[in-house]
């Protein structure tokens, strides 16, 4: 039995949330400290098992054979490591921004910190699960408190759209209990271990494995919010408080992205092979619809999400490859995308915080005013763009690179078409990415914008906490990519 | 090899200094910046000897651990590297020298020094790397830089707007153009490199050289020119060549310490580094998949180049900004250098194509580096970018006439100045590929050179003083020659440009020799047979040099040195020469083009697209599903639930209603009807009884 470790991680925000909640009372908006504290032992205790990989199993329901375990191996790695630290640096980011958005209503801080802390851990409990019925009561888990968030601290028709938002997620993760039933029905198990091992070596009916894979993509890709299934995510991540945004974007709605690959992909590698070029087109049609939406917007947070929708297309496209290049992309474009999308959500509140605008049209030179918030700008979108010595560049070149790899080996020219489509849809981030910059920072500042000043210490340390972060991985991405090319290689028999 | 590793490291390690220096004072870190500079370029004379001896080393280590393919970091010095390295740095360093004064009490010079060194750093890197992947980092740095150094004035005051309306952009929207543009050529280069790399398992140069596994897979699949088709897309973009060359021009937005650095001297050139590489590459697999296979490659290379030359030259011969002349004839320039490499392939000799390519590179890097920092000094005494509002400058900067004028000759190749040769070199191998079309492109460029050169030395020096000039001094500003920190950089290598023009053959001879080295040994010298039209090459490029000096010089001279004519009412007075001066003018129409196509379209697209796909379609139906369901939970409502469930229940409860109603006259309590009842109990009781006892 190893130490409980993982266990913590996940559990103790969830237990200190009640006391968060009272503690609000008090401390008023300075509890965001206190929730700073938990998650940074969350963060730490993941940390302290990083190394290797590391599994804890508690016995859970013994009659039905269910187990609540918690793993952290090179997949789940990324994963977690992103959850936890953008969700710590985020909650340092909520004390400014839940004081300008909730002001002098102190009863408020602590059911937000509260709730704040249920969905974190929802994200991380979901990422480490290692039984089906586990893994659904965390992926709804997380589903709850952000509904709350959102319905109590957006903005707009905030109550209609955290409703449209539950509605929408709620009916992919039915999808995904239908499949995790079948599933259960077809190999007796819900280990995700087992499962995989009984799949692998029993011969299903290539039909009944088609429809089990189908739902569960389904499920998944509405989180992820693929083209067609997006429709909620514009309204929710534009209307969310900007905090919930800059967690909703860049660390749960990849959190699909990971259930493909850790369940979907390794339970029915024969369907994604199968319907390798469907997906792939799919996930380039996603990628080109977020670029085209993302340019058409006036509204900051609204462009930002659609690019999520473009950026959750590059994962769908990594995962389109099927091999060990492309899948360990996709999974490090999702920390990538985390990092840049956090930078750009959080930079996103910055503006509202020190400009109350939000419309893109109506700033401008803001350069001179805010330097540090247009060189952040900067460096998020270039994550996004995928510059060498971002994160971002080595995520895509390993997408890419799996992708024409996959196609070359296959033969499909078609497919090495839809890459070379992938790569020429990059473009639309260049484009709509410098244009923000250009019309939010640079030219002549407005005379309604005279007297805007930088952001807070305080909301400015967690950006540039994970611009440096991004800069780290792009430049020496060895520790994280060593072990994950290995699992993905080994759990889920990629070359 | 230390110094490769620390050739360009220190300048990156100097850029992230530039704000602690900064901290230290202003002067702290002006003069840092330039010292790392300078380290850099000590660094790179270090590895001259290699380059000398002919040597080639190469070292890496693990990178990015990729099983089965790994990728390292790792240098590559050999003599192609280490020429590049030495002209990169150097010039680098004469620049930095110069933008102490000409930057001198600019705000944001933090990071105008970050970005330089940044940018030098990168551009070393590039040139050292010993794999595409860290080659591609080098590569997207140095756009990067490019991109924040164009648009340095990004708060977009209207003087430092390049263009003239209606075609005027301001620096942030150059900068914007510069990055996208060369972006497009990158996504193809990225593309060429995985698919290379899927079937090699390699980034490494050397070992793209040795093994030839991944060319002849390539070649079977008919992969091979495609790909390398877009991979000369990434060049394409960096270089500036058609049809990706229309963001230089705005890229004169920058500073021109900034233009001469990156847009004339080193950035720009790194597309023909590229290709010089995929030559050598190409080179050492001749013997195994034949060149023949590379042969539509360089063809395209070639045309691609020779046509480039030409239609930027027009360009220049009309327009009317400084430094948008310059602009026009480094693209041009470029040209050169990539026919010349093109002509490598097609005649397969591989080392007097790729000498003419490189040779022609550092004989532009020189004159043309000189030339913009000249401008730049005439920029600042003038405050117009316009040609046409300096004139007689000749009197009050002689020294940076002289300059000027020396380096205009070279780049127009009159002997014996630098220029001259390398111009002459690449005629040569561009006569032996045979291609009697291509060579009288070239030459007719030549000629436009020479003609475009002169104008411009002219308009600026020579004409008589502008009315624009005569108000600023009437509002008590003084023209006079700038200071030597600002001309000594520029008249330096001006007088290299005329040292190393004497020495022409002797420099040429050296870049044949050392380059030999890296071209695999044995191989297909003059395999080909020359496809001269029973010319000496040599002659014919020399012919052809001398008539295009005359062809072009003459009218330039007539017109604009001797002013014989006015060129303005000429064209102003025909038909045909207005239409075609409009056509020049314009850029071809292909800038206008590109904004429809790339600018225009796509956001209207986008637009068009979010109001009846995104709104409209998708929105509409989210709502429609929930409508329906809510009207259809109306319906169910009204029939099933008012109509069917409660009707049945009020129907049962109607019934059960009447049944009591019509039996409530049993509970009246009037004793006469109670006694009928007790008696009809009895009477049914006494009944039973009788039938179970058996009596009935």
């Amino acid at each position: 039995m190893s130490l409980p470790i993982l266990i913590q991680a996940v559990l103790t925000p969830i237990v200190l949330a009640p006391i968060v909640y009272l503690a609000g009372r008090r401390l008023s908006h300075h509890v965001g400290w206190l929730a700073f504290a938990i998650l940074i032992h969350s963060t730490a205790m993941i940390l302290m098992v990083a190394g290797s990989e590391y599994l804890e199993v508690y016995s859970w329901v013994p009659r039905m054979g269910w187990d609540i375990g918690f793993k952290l191996d090179g997949l789940s790695l990324p994963f977690a490591l992103n959850i936890a630290v953008l969700s710590t640096v985020i909650a340092v980011y909520s004390i400014p921004y839940m004081e300008h958005r909730i002001g002098d209503r102190p009863g408020e801080y602590g059911s937000y910190y509260a709730l704040y802390l249920l969905y974190a851990a929802g994200m991380l409990g979901a990422v480490l699960a290692t039984d089906l019925v586990e893994f659904y009561i965390f992926y709804e888990l997380m589903l709850i408190p952000s509904y709350l968030l959102i319905a109590r601290w957006g903005y707009g028709e905030r109550e209609r759209i955290a409703f449209m938002y539950f509605l929408w997620t709620h009916i992919g993760a039915l999808a995904l209990l239908a499949s995790i039933v079948a599933v259960y029905w077809v190999t007796g198990a819900t280990s995700i271990e087992v499962v995989k091992t009984i799949l692998r070596n029993t011969r299903i009916p290539f039909q009944l494995e088609a429809g089990m894979a189908t739902a569960m993509l389904v499920g998944f890709l509405v989180k992820m919010a693929v083209l067609g299934l997006h429709v909620w995510l514009p309204h929710a991540h534009a209307e969310a408080p900007t905090p919930i945004s800059a967690l909703l974007s860049p660390a749960m709605i990849g959190i699909g992205g990971y259930g493909v690959i850790r369940i979907a992909l390794s339970f029915f590698p024969r369907f994604f092979t199968a319907y390798s070029l469907p997906i792939a087109l799919w996930a380039f049609l996603t990628m080109l619809y977020g670029g085209l939406m993302a340019l058409s917007q006036d509204d900051i947070k609204r462009l930002l999400a659609y690019s999520s929708i473009s950026q959750m297309g590059y994962l769908l496209f990594g995962i389109s490859s099927v091999n060990m290049l492309g899948v360990s992309g996709s999974i490090l474009h999702y920390l990538s995308h985390g990092l840049g999308k956090g930078i750009l959500f959080m930079i996103a509140g910055i503006l509202i915080m020190q400009t109350e605008l939000r419309s893109i049209s109506r700033m401008g030179g803001l350069a001179s005013k805010m330097p540090l918030t247009a060189l952040s700008t900067l460096i998020g979108f270039l994550t996004l763009i995928g510059l060498p010595t971002t994160s971002g560049f080595i995520s895509e070149w390993m997408i890419f690179g799996g992708v024409i790899r996959s196609s070359l080996a296959s033969g499909s020219m078609d497919k090495l078409i839809v890459a070379i489509l992938g790569l020429l849809a990059t473009m639309l981030t260049a484009g709509y990415g410098l244009w923000t910059v250009r019309r939010v920072f640079f030219g002549s500042i407005p005379k309604h914008l005279e007297e805007v000043r930088e952001g807070s210490v305080i909301a400015l340390t967690p950006i540039i906490a994970l611009a440096i972060l991004t800069f780290v991985i792009g430049v020496y991405p060895a520790p994280i990519l060593d072990r994950l090319t290995q699992t993905v290689m080994l759990s889920l028999n990629l070359g | 090899m230390m110094e490769a590793w620390l050739c360009w490291l220190t300048p990156i390690c100097g850029a992230l200094l530039t704000p602690i220096l900064a901290r230290l004072g202003h002067k702290v870190r002006d003069y840092g910046a330039v010292v790392f500079s300078l380290l850099a370029a000590l660094f790179a004379s270090r590895l001259i000897p290699i380059a000398v001896e002919g040597k080639i080393i190469w070292e890496r280590y693990g990178w990015m651990p990729i099983p089965g393919a790994p990728v390292y970091v790792g240098v590559l010095v050999d003599p192609l590297s280490v020429i590049m390295a030495n002209v990169v740095s150097w010039i680098s360093f004469l620049i930095m020298l110069y933008s102490l004064e000409y930057m001198h009490g600019e705000p944001g010079l933090t990071r105008y020094w970050f970005l330089m060194n940044f940018f030098i750093g990168n551009m070393l890197l590039l040139v050292l790397s010993d794999n595409l992947l860290q080659m591609f980092f080098g590569w997207e740095g140095v756009g990067l830089c490019s991109y924040g150094l164009i648009g340095f004035w990004y708060r977009d005051d209207r003087k430092y707007w390049v263009g003239t309306p209606p075609d005027e952009y301001p620096p942030s929207h150059s900068g914007m153009k510069a990055f996208i543009t060369t972006r497009m050529g990158d996504v193809g280069m990225l593309v060429a490199m995985l698919a290379i790399y899927s079937y090699s398992g390699t980034f490494s140069i050397p070992e793209l050289q040795s093994n030839t596994m991944w060319a002849s897979t390539l070649m079977e699949s008919g992969l091979l020119t495609p790909i390398l088709l877009l991979m000369l897309l990434g060049p394409i973009g960096k270089s500036a060549q058609f049809p990706l060359h229309e963001w230089l021009p705005e890229a004169m937005a920058g500073p021109t310490s900034v233009s001469a650095l990156i847009h004339a001297a080193t950035m720009v050139k790194a597309g023909v580094y590229l290709v010089a590489r995929i030559a050598i590459i190409a080179a050492s697999l001749t013997h195994i998949i034949g060149f023949e296979s590379f042969h539509t490659f360089f063809i395209v290379v070639a045309w691609i180049g020779g046509f480039t030359a030409f239609l930027a030259a027009t360009q220049a011969m009309v327009a009317r900004e400084l430094k948008k002349v310059l602009a026009y004839s480094t693209i041009s320039q470029i040209g050169y250098m990539m026919l010349a490499l093109g002509a490598a392939g097609i005649t397969a000799n591989f080392v007097e194509g790729l000498t003419a390519g490189i040779f022609h590179l550092v004989s532009h890097a020189v004159f043309k580096a000189s030339l913009f920092l000249a401008s730049g000094a005439v920029l600042h005494v003038c405050e117009t970018k316009y040609m046409d509002e300096m004139g007689g400058l000749r009197k009050y900067m002689p020294v940076t006439f002289t300059s000027m004028l020396i380096a205009a000759l070279s780049l127009s190749g009159v002997p014996p100045l630098l220029g001259f040769w390398s111009k002459e070199a690449v005629l040569k191998v561009c006569f032996e590929t045979g291609d009697v079309a291509l060579f009288v492109l070239s030459a007719a460029t030549a000629a436009i050179t020479f003609f475009y050169s002169l104008r411009m030395i002219s308009i600026t020096f020579l004409y008589p003083k502008s009315k624009h000039l005569e108000e600023l001094e009437a509002e008590g500003l003084h023209i006079h020659e700038v200071s030597p920190i600002m001309w000594i950089p520029y008249c330096l290598l001006a007088f290299s440009t005329l040292i190393l023009g004497v020495l022409g053959r002797l420099v040429e001879e050296f870049f044949h020799e050392s380059l030999s080295h890296i071209i695999a040994a044995g191989h297909l010298e003059a395999v080909v047979e020359s496809h001269g039209v029973g010319f000496d090459p040599s002659i014919a490029s020399l012919l052809a040099s001398v008539s295009a000096l005359v062809i072009g010089g003459l009218p330039g001279y007539w017109f604009y040195v001797a002013r014989r004519g006015d060129p303005y009412s000429i064209v102003e007075g025909s038909v045909i020469l207005k239409a075609v001066w409009r056509f020049l003018w314009n850029r071809w129409y292909i800038n206008r083009l590109y904004y429809i196509l790339f600018v225009n379209i796509p956001i209207s697209l986008a637009k068009i697209m979010n109001r009846w796909i995104e709104v409209g379609f998708f929105n509409g139906l989210q709502y429609g599903v929930s409508l329906i369901t809510l009207r259809l939970a109306i319906l169910v409502d009204r029939f099933m639930e008012v109509g069917f469930f409660n009707n049945l229940q009020y129907g049962v409860a109607e019934l059960i209603a009447r049944i009591c109603r019509s039996s409530r006259y049993l509970q009246t309590g009037s004793l006469n009807i109670n006694m009928y009842q007790v008696s009809i109990i009895l009477i049914i009781i006494l009944l039973i009884l009788l039938v179970s006892m058996g009596v009935l």
